[in-house]
C-alpha cells in the first residue's frame, strides 16, 4: 500500500503530540475529579513562555521547558490551594464554571499582555527532517513524541514508586479509605493539580514551534483532549495514551487513504469515538467515575 | 390667589423642566458609528489593527462631524458568528444606528448579514474576500465593500503567474474546509484555467489541523509546479512550516493575504522564503499623493506611515490603513451630507472620489457588488526576508524565482 510507512510514522508522531495534550488533563481528573476547562490555558501559557524565552533571550524551548514546568507546577499548586479547594464538594456545574471562567480570564490576560498576534518559535530543528526508508520524519515532531514518552514514563514512575504518587493513586481509587489512612487530601490534590499544570506547560513548549501561538490556542486542543480522555476512559492515564494513539492512527489513515481525507479526518475520528463508546461505554481502559 | 400662584409656579417649573428635557438631547445629540470588530478570538489581529486605523482617523478628523459629536460604539464579536449577531442586535436595539464599520473576516461578515438586514444601516466592510458575502449582500444599496473579493485575488495572481511562467503549469490547491476556503474555489477554477493552468489537485484541509503532513505528502507526490494554499493565518502558518520541514519540492508556493502580515512572516521564520501573496497595501512600497481637498485627513502614504509610526511605534498593515481610509471616507460623506441621514450619507459616499493613503477612494460596481472600492492588488514574493512586487508590471520591483 502506498504511503504505508509514512502513514505509520505520521500516526506515531501525532499520537505523541496527542499524548502530551491529554496526560495532564487525565491525571488531574483521575485524582481530583475536577474537570479542568482551564487546562488549555496552561498549554497556551507554556507556549508563550517558550516563545518569549526564544525571542527575548534566545533560549531554546527545550532548554526552557524544565523551568517553565516548574513555574507552571507551582502556579497550579497555588491555584488549587486558593481556588479549587473551595469547590471540591460543590456540584460539578460549579466546578466547570470556575475552571471555564478561569480559562477565559487567562485568555484575556494573554490577549492584553501580548495582543492577538499569532506567533511561533522557530528553533533550527523545527525545520529539520530525515529519511527513514521511504518516509520523512520531522525532527520537531519526533522530539515532541520523545518528550511525551519521557513524561508519561516519569509520571508512571512517580505514581508507582513515589510516596506522593502512591497516595495519589490511593485517593483516586478510594478517597474515603485514603483519608482514614491519614493522607492529606487537599495537599495531594494540589500536588496532582500542580503536576497536571506542569504537563500542560510542557505541551505548550513543544507546540510553540509546531503551530501558531495565540491566546486562544488552548481551547481547540482542549476539545480534542476531552474526546481522547473519554475514548481512553475518564481519568485513566494509560487509557488516555491508548486513546491518543487510536485517534491519531484513525485521523492519519483517513487523511492518506480517503479523497479529501484531511477534511474528513476529524469526523471519522469522532465516529471511532462514538463506536468505541457504544461497545465500551467507560472507554478503552474502562475506569468507573464515582460521584 | 395663592393657590393659583402656586399652580402657576409649579406649571412654570414643569414647563421649564420639560423644555430642558426636550432641548437637552438635541443639543447633546451624538452620532454613533458601530465598530463591530474581531477584538478577540482567532481573527483578533484583523480587528485590533482595524481599531487602530479607526481611532487614528477619528483623532485626525476631530470629534464633530456635520455639527454633531460622534463616537465609535466598539463591539467585540470574539471572531464568532454568535458574537456578531448579538452585537448587531444590541447596538440596533439600544442606539440610533445608521452606520457600521466591520467586521473583517469572511466567516464573521457572512454571519453578520442576516442581523444587518434587520435595519440595514449603511455598512462599510473593510474585509471579507468570500464570494458568499457578495452573493448575499453585494446588490444591497447600503452595502459598501472596501476589500478585494476572491476573484480579485485569483484574477491578479493567475495573471502574475502566467506572465512569469507562461501557460501549461500544474497547480495543486489546498483549501481550508470552511467558508473561506470553499468560497474561493469557483474563482480559482475560473481564473487559473482561463490563464492556461491545469489544476491537478484539489484537497480540503480542516481548520486548526494539527498535522498537514498527509495532505502535503500526497500533494507533493502529484508533482505540481505551483501549490496554492487557500487558508487563513493560523493554518497558513502551519502549512508553510510543515512544507519547509518536509523539504517538499514544489517550485512555486502561493499564499493568500496572510503572507503580507508581519506576524505571519515572523511566525514562519525561514519558511517564508519564496511564498507569493496578495495585498492591497505593502508598507514602504507605494507613495500615493495627498488628497488636494483634504490633505490633513488624507495625507500622502509616506506621511501617513510616519504619523502611524509616531502614534503606534509600529509598521502598519493593510487592516490599519484600510480601516483608516474607511473611517475617513465615511466621516467625509457624513460631513458632505450635512446630517445624520443614512440615505444622504450613502449618496455622498457613492459620489466621493478622494485620494487616500492606500490609493483612490471611490466606489464603483464590481462583478457582483454595487459599491466596491480598493480592489486593486499587488502580487509579491517573499525573497530574502523582503517583499518583492511582481505584479502589476508597472509596480514590479523584481522577478519571480522558484523556491530553493
Amino acid at each position: 500500500m502506498e504511503y504505508l510507512g509514512q502513514c505509520a510514522v505520521d500516526s506515531i508522531l501525532l499520537g505523541g503530540l496527542y499524548t502530551l495534550m491529554v496526560i495532564g488533563l487525565s491525571l488531574s481528573f483521575g485524582i481530583t475529579r475536577v474537570i479542568n476547562f482551564a487546562h488549555g490555558e496552561a498549554i497556551m501559557l507554556g507556549a508563550y513562555g517558550a516563545y518569549w524565552a526564544m525571542t527575548l533571550w534566545n533560549v531554546d524551548p527545550l532548554i526552557a521547558m524544565p523551568v517553565l514546568m516548574l513555574l507552571g507546577g507551582i502556579a497550579g499548586y497555588v491555584l488549587f490551594r486558593i481556588l479549587f479547594t473551595r469547590i471540591l464538594s460543590a456540584p460539578a456545574a460549579n466546578q466547570i464554571l470556575l475552571t471555564f471562567g478561569l480559562g477565559l480570564i487567562l485568555q484575556n490576560v494573554a490577549l492584553t499582555l501580548w495582543s492577538g498576534d499569532q506567533r511561533s518559535a522557530n528553533p533550527a530543528y523545527v525545520f529539520s527532517s530525515f529519511q527513514l526508508g521511504d518516509s520523512t520524519v520531522a525532527v520537531g515532531r519526533l522530539i515532541g513524541c520523545a518528550i511525551a514518552v519521557l513524561l508519561v514514563g516519569g509520571l508512571f514512575v512517580w505514581l508507582k514508586h513515589a510516596e506522593a504518587g502512591r497516595a495519589s493513586r490511593a485517593l483516586a481509587e478510594n478517597g474515603e479509605a485514603a483519608v482514614l489512612m491519614g493522607i492529606n487530601v487537599n495537599q495531594m490534590y494540589a500536588i496532582a493539580f500542580g503536576i497536571s499544570t506542569a504537563l500542560g506547560v510542557a505541551t505548550g513548549t513543544i507546540m510553540s514551534s509546531l503551530s501558531a501561538v495565540t491566546p486562544f490556542m488552548g481551547f481547540n486542543m482542549l476539545v480534542k483532549s476531552f474526546a481522547i480522555i473519554v475514548l481512553g476512559g475518564l481519568g485513566n492515564v494509560m487509557g488516555s495514551v491508548a486513546g491518543a494513539f487510536l485517534l491519531a492512527f484513525a485521523e492519519t489513515a483517513v487523511s492518506y487513504y480517503v479523497p479529501n481525507g484531511d477534511g474528513w479526518a476529524e469526523a471519522v475520528a469522532f465516529a471511532v469515538l462514538f463506536f468505541v463508546l457504544i461497545l465500551r461505554p467507560r472507554g478503552i481502559a474502562g475506569q468507573a467515575v464515582m460521584e | 390667589m395663592p393657590q393659583t400662584r402656586t399652580t402657576r409656579l409649579v406649571s412654570t417649573v414643569f414647563a421649564g423642566l420639560a423644555t430642558i428635557a426636550v432641548a437637552g438631547p438635541a443639543t447633546a445629540q451624538n452620532l454613533t458609528i458601530g465598530a463591530i470588530l474581531e477584538l478577540s478570538g482567532r481573527f483578533v489581529s484583523f480587528g485590533a489593527h482595524c481599531q487602530r486605523g479607526l481611532d487614528m482617523a477619528a483623532k485626525t478628523f476631530g470629534d464633530k462631524v456635520a455639527g454633531l459629536k460622534y463616537e465609535y460604539a466598539y463591539r467585540d464579536v470574539q471572531s464568532e458568528a454568535r458574537g456578531v449577531i448579538s452585537a448587531f442586535g444590541e447596538l440596533g436595539g439600544t442606539r440610533h444606528l445608521n452606520y457600521v464599520i466591520g467586521p473583517t473576516a469572511s466567516p464573521v461578515v457572512a454571519a453578520a448579514i442576516p442581523p444587518w438586514q434587520q435595519s440595514k444601516p449603511l455598512w462599510l466592510v473593510p474585509g471579507a474576500s468570500s464570494l458568499d458575502v457578495e452573493n448575499l449582500a453585494g446588490q444591497e444599496p447600503m452595502f459598501f465593500h472596501t476589500y478585494p473579493y476572491a476573484y480579485h485575488y485569483h484574477k491578479s495572481m493567475a495573471a502574475a503567474l502566467r506572465r512569469a511562467l507562461g501557460p501549461g503549469k500544474k497547480i495543486a490547491v489546498l483549501y481550508s474546509d470552511d467558508a473561506y476556503g470553499r468560497s474561493h474555489m469557483p474563482a480559482i477554477e475560473k481564473y487559473y484555467i482561463e490563464a492556461g493552468f491545469e489544476i491537478i489537485v484539489r484537497e480540503s484541509v480542516r481548520t486548526n489541523s494539527p498535522d498537514m503532513t498527509p495532505v502535503i505528502t500526497r500533494t507533493a507526490h502529484s508533482k505540481p509546479d505551483i501549490l496554492l494554499g487557500v487558508m487563513q493565518t493560523t493554518d497558513s502558518i502551519a502549512l508553510a512550516k510543515q512544507i519547509r520541514t518536509l523539504r517538499v519540492k514544489i517550485p512555486y508556493l502561493v499564499g493568500m493575504a496572510a503572507t503580507q502580515l508581519q506576524e505571519w512572516q515572523a511566525a514562519v521564520g525561514e519558511a517564508q522564503e519564496g511564498w507569493l501573496g496578495v495585498s492591497t497595501y505593502l508598507p514602504g512600497t507605494e507613495d500615493w499623493p495627498a488628497d488636494k481637498t483634504y490633505p490633513k485627513l488624507l495625507p500622502s502614504t509616506k506621511d501617513w506611515e510616519a504619523k502611524f509610526d509616531a502614534d503606534y511605534h509600529a509598521a502598519p498593515d493593510y487592516d490599519d490603513i484600510t480601516c483608516y481610509a474607511n473611517a475617513a471616507m465615511l466621516l467625509l460623506a457624513i460631513q458632505q451630507a450635512g446630517a445624520d441621514d443614512k440615505e444622504k450619507v450613502a449618496d455622498a459616499l457613492r459620489r466621493l472620489d478622494v485620494m487616500t493613503p492606500m490609493g483612490r477612494g471611490h466606489f464603483e460596481p464590481s462583478e457582483g457588488t454595487r459599491q466596491q472600492a480598493f480592489a486593486d492588488l499587488l502580487i509579491f514574493q517573499r525573497q530574502h526576508g523582503k517583499s518583492v512586487i511582481l505584479y502589476p508590471p508597472e509596480a514590479a520591483t523584481g522577478k519571480l524565482v522558484p523556491v530553493e
